[in-house]
């Protein structure tokens, strides 16, 4: 650091007349004042409000999309979300999906037969079938009542169905076209028709008769 | 006065109980072959047989996109069976008792399913006063696994004697059927004979329904 000229320093400090230093360090001394006067002006601006001026004066994008799209975007947007749990309740949530969990379900059980009916359970193997029924005696022969499922789409369609106890003819109509006679009925009578079709034979225990 | 008042019930009932057959079946059974079927079904009311099995054939046959006239004829067929059974009921029930409708319609299904008339008999006379549908399918269900008929009809009749009853005879056929395909190869007078050592005491057949089988029993 080069020390100042003392002629210089008694005119920035008013001791001195600047108009009586020599060229070179009247220019200096002039420089001198103007930077300092620099320095204690205060922006008239922040540089946070001069930013957001800036912005302001940007130009909005068109919403040119409907309220779904900018629904799904809304959706599709990764969120911060805050959840404030009491442990007191995050242990009831808990338990209630233990037990849903663990105890057996009640979907899809049938209600109680009364005493002259009992429980029929139709199973068939027909893999890639789209869908089977089962028509019979109990239904007048109707299509459309008794439909089988297959849930997990492994072939083996299912239905549990209350009807009359007692002796049942019915078959299995597969894509609703095809009948079949249920091959694990075990029981087969000619259905009397003359082309040497059989219909599978079902007795159903009444329910007061079940183990 | 009673006595015409019971005549012209009959008088009345007769074609009721053939139109409520009627009723069901319009819509359903082929034009063409709606007059012969109601015609079939009024010949049973008029004869004081059974119309449900033959509402259940034509609707059955209807279901099945029969053609009219194999549809008629198999109406007709469950027809001759059920006089045929009526007669058999009437030989095997005792003088003077009333010939039941579900006694007859039973009888029916059972000669439909192969038993001989001489079979159906025993078992009727075996127990006149129960319903005889248990037995009959029981065996029915013992000749179509190729037991004597006769044997078989023993088998269910002592049963009967040591107090079985009902769908318990058809645990009786399951049984002889399970010890008939027991490794170890039994003949059916074997298996006949293991099932009547221990008599009354054959085993209930599981309940449940296995997911490779249909059971009602």
């Amino acid at each position: 650091m080069s020390p100042i000229d003392p002629r210089l320093q008694e005119a920035l400090d008013g001791e001195r007349d600047a108009g009586e230093l020599p060229a070179d360090l009247r220019e200096a001394c002039a420089r001198l004042i103007s930077a300092a006067e620099l320095l204690q002006t205060t922006p008239r601006l922040s540089v946070a409000t001069h930013v957001m001026t800036e912005i302001r004066q940007i130009p909005a994008p068109v919403q040119s999309h409907g309220p779904l799209h900018r629904m799904i975007r809304w959706f599709g947007r990764p969120r911060a979300v805050t959840v404030r749990l009491r442990p007191a309740w995050t242990l009831a949530l808990a338990a209630g999906l233990a037990a849903l969990l663990l105890l057996p379900s009640q979907q899809g059980s049938i209600p109680t037969p009364r005493a002259s009916e009992g429980i029929a359970n139709f199973v068939g193997h027909f893999p890639g079938a789209r869908s089977v029924e089962v028509v019979g005696s109990f239904n007048n022969w109707s299509r459309g009542s008794l439909h089988l499922n297959d849930d997990d789409h492994d072939g083996i369609w299912h239905v549990a169905a209350i009807l009359p106890a007692g002796p049942h003819e019915y078959m299995f109509v597969v894509d609703g076209e095809r009948w079949v006679p249920d091959p694990l009925a075990g029981r087969y009578v000619d259905d009397g028709f003359g082309a040497g079709q059989e219909n599978s034979v079902l007795f159903v225990r009444p329910a007061a008769a079940q183990p | 006065m009673s006595c015409k008042l019971v005549v012209v019930l009959v008088v009345v009932a007769g074609p009721l109980m053939a139109q409520s057959g009627s009723t069901r079946l319009a819509g359903r059974v082929p034009a063409a072959a709606l007059p012969a079927i109601d015609s079939i079904i009024a010949a049973a009311v008029a004869e004081s047989l059974p119309t449900e099995p033959l509402v259940q054939k034509a609707l059955e046959g209807s279901a099945k996109n029969i053609p009219p006239e194999r549809l008629v004829s198999g109406v007709r067929r469950g027809l001759l069976q059920l006089r045929q059974a009526r007669i058999i009921v009437r030989n095997a029930v005792p003088p003077g008792q009333a010939v039941a409708e579900g006694h007859v319609a039973a009888v029916a299904a059972a000669l439909a399913r192969g038993v001989p008339g001489p079979i159906v008999e025993r078992l009727l006379a075996m127990a006149p006063n129960e319903p005889p549908g248990p037995a009959l399918h029981a065996a029915a269900d013992l000749m179509a696994h190729r037991f004597d008929p006769d044997s078989a009809t023993e088998l269910l009749v002592e049963a009967h004697n040591k107090g079985l009853r009902g769908v318990r005879l058809l645990d009786v056929a399951v049984a002889a059927d399970h010890e008939l395909q027991r490794p170890g190869g039994r003949t059916p007078a074997e298996a006949l004979a293991h099932v009547r050592a221990m008599l009354p005491n054959v085993p209930v057949p599981e309940a449940a329904v296995t997911r490779h089988g249909t059971k009602g029993s």
